[in-house]
């Protein structure tokens, strides 16, 4: 894991006006690293991509990719960008966004040939070829600016919330595409407010208002997760629905719950270590019990935003 | 290969990819096609006929003092091919100015007591024409009308082509370069400047300020592309529609209202492309700054249209304007357009008369270009 | 009781494309009922339908007593409909697009203020009703346009991907106010690709390529449509090593989740823990967990959707848009 770095920065912020959307980010991505930003909408993932895009100027601090400034001219040949919002041309075809693209990078004509084929087999978009960009799906439109993000074959990719709107089956075709780039040495950031997402990193930074709060593995976080995480159980396992209404507000205003939320057929609460035993207490005479279970990703961040989202 | 060969190479490769875009865009939308090749036609169209209407059925008052056969000669001459409307005959020609107030006439024709008599003379016989000034561009035209007409029926009453003898008519002025007062000779040259001008600029206004509103702009910053590489982009597919705009517009003004070609036609050719670049740099520019489609598409009207209509000589002289006028007419393009447009249509003039007027044009597109490319900020905000 | 919602033979058609095909089921008052699907696989055409906003091919629904091919425009008072983009005015605030919808449907006056101030204390807008809704974060511009939705107190609301981009703590604040809302007797229609959001609802219609492939509550579609035994395997980079797993005898389904995988095995197939961990550790990553899990609707989801592909015969035929 001592592949050089070809992400860096430190101390980096960007205002609009009175705004803070960046405030002295720092972190490093290596070339076949795979690392999330998750946060809220306006915790400033969007910004610190676009800044690693060289489609911001930063206020302060600075930032590097593959040793170059991100508005450096030559650092574009290298860096492939999938916006948020819809950036293709809605008129164009699949195969002509593609084309366009693709002569926008100067790909001589065999080598492009090759590169699409493979683009449109893993991305499955080879029978829509002809079709209007604005006509395709939200899963479709997603996978097609993946592939004009990734026709330079490019070091470095930049994602921002890659599967907004899209469907579980595509969702995962997606990722698994992304292991495929990432395997072959790619570095890769994708933002994202989905925490099963941010669970397939190699490496997450949990952002809140411009800041990065929290970063590492996914499990090396969930290890140094202070609380304990437990299931609400009735007697017969599941609680129905009116025991679950009963039960959320009693375990949000217990003192011993830092969040409490609904999962499936159960309640999941994070709670302050050691204070299980009072919980349970409490517990009992509504006819539920706490059955301990392993704390995931979600129950990180949901601790950390409930607790202010101070560092 | 050089590496600076290389990279012209790959300019070239960049530009064409956008260009050919560009044009896939256009194609699509018919509206911006429509907008392009015919609002300039229709426009055209209403602007020539409607002046032409304008001048036609004059309403005419006559104060005959003389009542001869050849007065009332001169009468039907005036009437006769309906360019002016005889509405009416007053005994006194200080009831022409009433006629004039209550809107009855605007023109009268008093004949004076020893009309035939000058004539047969051959002294110039002061026939006097009184003219509601009110709508100062009908009037001017209306007198036009008038005297020649009353000229060529003069003129026939004593022999036509005995030119050695003076005007029968006391004459203000012979109209030139358009004898026949038709109107529409006069005005196409000016209007198709102005038309060109309007929707030369209008067609590249929209086409950066698309760019950001589609948030595409962000997909193409993250290119290698370059700034001047997306202004030739964009300006080039537009080049040639704004040529095919050309064309179409001097061959309906050729057409419906028989503006001649006299001059040199290469001429005619290299002037529509600069003056074309020059107004397709120009909403360039807008485009660039203005980022959304509503404002570029005002600034665009506002900026071609008045400076267009008002400093380059299409309705009033150059010449006759205040210093200051006059130095910012001078960065109006539509000036030496329309200068060469005349030049070249209505007197035949060729490049040895109007090479001067190419040289500012040329000066404007490239620097709409450079201004253009050094405005475009590759930043997102 | 008669049902809030029944939808009869429903049909529509895209000249040859057809985006919804013969569907049938029912909705009860009060109740929460999830509509699942890809991208594409009618969900946003038939929520149209219901909502008087598209007229049908074929077949009948009936919503909130009124039939929608006769009688749209009656249907429009009495339901809300939060559509998946947003869709007010992004320059006024939560309390002025209230003011101008509320008049849109006829509200006014003191009743007008009274509802007015009833959402914005249900969907905890009080602090930002005067901010232009175009600044605010995407979690909090959900709840006004849900407060917008059921402004004008409708039987039925239908919610069209109302968390698509939206943080997990937000997600869990609009779910608490759906859940509210079904609890006081509106009628919730709601769609989503968040599986872990369709275990709060009572039951789950699940759409594939314009047909209604599955239908019934969480529990009994993860019995019927995910059997056998589901495994949580982590090992590193266990993405690129799925594919020894489904080399294994019995092995149904080996798919992405969270920091590993769920491998599902089918009933009485000779594969278990010692056989998952031998297959990884013969791939050179070993394990660092394998245990049974219940399955999720995430699971059913697949099953379903890779079921109905085959059956299809159109590998792509879910990703058509409706």
């Amino acid at each position: 894991m001592n592949a050089p770095a070809a992400i860096e920065v430190r101390g980096l912020a960007r205002a609009f006006g009175e705004v803070r959307a960046v405030d002295g980010v720092d972190f490093a991505i290596r070339e076949g690293e795979l690392y999330g930003l998750v946060g809220a909408d306006g915790a400033g993932k969007t910004t610190t991509v676009r800044l690693l895009a060289g489609l911001l100027d930063p206020d302060g601090g600075e930032a590097r990719v593959l040793g170059l400034d991100p508005r450096d001219p030559r650092v574009r040949e290298q860096v492939g960008l999938m916006p948020q919002q819809y950036s293709l041309y809605g008129d164009l075809s699949v195969g002509e966004n593609l084309h366009f693209f693709g002569r926008l990078f100067c790909i001589p004509r065999a080598e492009y040939r090759r590169r699409v084929d493979r683009l449109l087999a893993i991305t499955r978009l080879g029978p829509f070829l002809d079709r209007r960009a604005s006509a395709l799906s939200g899963g479709m439109y997603k996978k097609l600016a993946l592939a004009a993000a990734l026709l330079h074959e490019p070091r470095v990719l930049l994602l921002d919330e890659p599967t907004n709107g899209v469907d579980p089956v595509s969702r995962r075709e997606l990722w698994e595409l992304l292991y495929e780039f990432v395997g072959e040495g790619m570095a890769v950031l994708v933002c994202t407010p989905y925490m099963d997402e941010a669970e397939r990193c190699h490496r997450v930074g949990m952002m809140n208002a411009g800041r990065i709060l929290d970063e590492g593995a996914p499990a090396e976080l969930v290890a140094r997760f202070p609380h304990e995480t437990f299931t609400v159980e009735g007697g017969a396992g599941e609680l129905d629905a009116a025991a679950r209404a009963r039960l959320h507000p009693v375990l949000e205003a217990a003192p011993e719950v830092v969040a409490a939320s609904p999962a499936g057929p159960t309640l999941r609460v994070v709670v302050r270590r050691g204070a299980a035993g009072a919980l349970a207490g409490r517990l009992a005479p509504l006819g539920a019990r706490l059955a301990p279970t392993r704390p995931e990703f979600e129950d990180l961040y949901l601790a950390r935003m409930a607790a202010g989202g101070a560092a | 290969m050089s590496a600076a060969l290389v990279r012209l190479q790959r300019l070239l490769i960049r530009v064409g990819a956008l260009a050919e875009k560009e044009t896939w865009h256009l194609v699509r939308d018919p509206r911006a096609l429509i907008m392009g090749l015919g609002v300039p036609v229709v426009l055209l169209l209403l602007f020539g006929f409607g002046v032409r209407f304008d001048i036609a059925d004059i309403p005419l008052v006559v104060v005959d003092y003389e009542q001869s056969a050849r007065s009332r000669d001169l009468v039907r001459a005036f009437s006769a091919n309906g360019e002016f409307d005889l509405v009416g005959e007053l005994a006194d020609a200080e009831a022409v100015e009433p006629a004039f107030r209550r809107g009855r006439a605007a023109i009268g024709l008093v004949i004076p007591p020893d009309f035939s008599d000058r004539l047969a003379r051959g002294e110039p016989s002061p026939v006097q024409l009184l003219v509601d000034g009110a709508d100062a561009t009908s009037a001017r035209q209306a007198m036009g009308k008038a005297e020649v007409m009353a000229q060529a029926a003069a003129l026939r009453f004593v022999g036509a082509g005995d030119l050695a003898q003076a005007p029968p008519v006391d004459p203000h002025s012979w109209i030139r370069f358009n004898p026949t007062s038709a109107s529409a000779l006069y005005l196409v040259p000016g209007l198709t400047g102005l038309i060109l001008a309007m929707m030369g600029v209008m067609l590249t206004a929209l086409a950066v300020a698309r760019e950001w509103e589609w948030g595409s702009m962000e997909q193409l910053f993250a290119t290698p592309v370059g700034r001047l590489e997306i202004v030739l982009g964009k300006l080039l597919p537009y080049l040639v529609l704004a040529v095919l705009q050309v064309l179409l517009v001097l061959a309906v003004g050729a057409w419906v209202f028989e503006v001649p070609v006299r001059g040199s036609l290469p001429l005619l050719a290299l002037s529509s492309l600069l003056f074309m670049a020059s107004m397709l740099g120009q909403g360039l520019l807008i485009s660039v700054v203005a980022r959304n489609q509503m404002l570029a598409s005002q600034v665009a009207t506002v900026s071609s249209m008045l400076p267009t209509m008002l400093l380059s000589g299409f309705l009033f002289p150059i010449e006759n304007m205040p210093w200051p006028l006059r130095a910012a007419a001078a960065v109006v393009p539509g000036r030496y357009y329309i200068t060469t447009l005349r030049g070249v249509l209505l007197r035949g003039n060729g490049f040895a008369e109007l090479w001067d007027q190419q040289v500012p044009l040329l000066a404007f597109t490239l620097a709409m270009v450079l201004l253009s490319t050094a405005r475009f900020k590759r930043r997102l905000a | 009781m008669t049902p809030a919602i029944r939808v009869e033979h429903l049909t529509r058609r895209f000249g040859a494309f057809t985006a919804v095909r013969d569907v049938s089921f029912h909705v009860e008052k009060g109740e929460i009922f999830g509509y699942l699907g890809a991208n594409g696989a009618g969900k946003s055409t038939t929520i149209r339908m219901l909502c008087g906003l598209l007229a049908p091919s074929e077949g009948d629904a009936v919503v909130a007593g009124h039939r929608v091919s006769r009688e749209p425009e009656a249907i429009k008072w009495r339901i809300g409909y939060m559509s998946q983009k947003f869709s007010l005015y992004r320059d006024l605030g939560a309390r002025e697009n209230l003011e101008f919808y509320g008049g849109a449907y006829g509200l006014g006056g003191r009743r007008l203020r009274r509802r007015i101030a009833e959402v914005v204390e249900l969907t905890d807008l009080a602090e930002v009703r005067d901010v232009p809704t175009g600044e605010l974060p995407g979690g909090i511009r959900q709840r006004v346009a849900l407060a917008n939705a059921i402004l004008h107190e409708p039987e039925i609301v239908f919610l069209d991907e109302p968390t698509a981009g939206v943080d997990p703590v937000s997600r869990r604040a609009f779910w608490r106010l759906i859940r509210h809302m079904a609890e006081a007797g509106t009628t919730v229609f709601v769609t989503t690709h968040y599986m872990d959001e369709a275990e709060y609802c009572a039951r789950i219609g699940l759409m594939v390529a314009g047909r209604l492939a599955a239908l019934d509550t969480p529990a009994a579609l993860k019995r019927r449509h995910a059997p056998g035994t589901t495994w949580h395997v982590e090992a590193p980079a266990i993405l690129r090593h799925l594919a020894a797993l489904r080399r294994l005898p019995g092995v149904v389904e080996a798919t992405a989740f969270g920091r590993g995988a769920h491998v599902r095995v089918a009933e009485g197939a000779p594969t278990g823990e010692a056989e998952l961990r031998a297959a990884l550790a013969a791939a050179g990553v070993p394990p660092t967990l394998v245990e049974p899990v219940a399955p999720t609707l995430e699971d059913v989801f697949l099953a379903v959707a890779s079921a109905d592909e085959q059956a299809a015969g159109t590998a792509a035929a879910w990703e058509d848009p409706a």
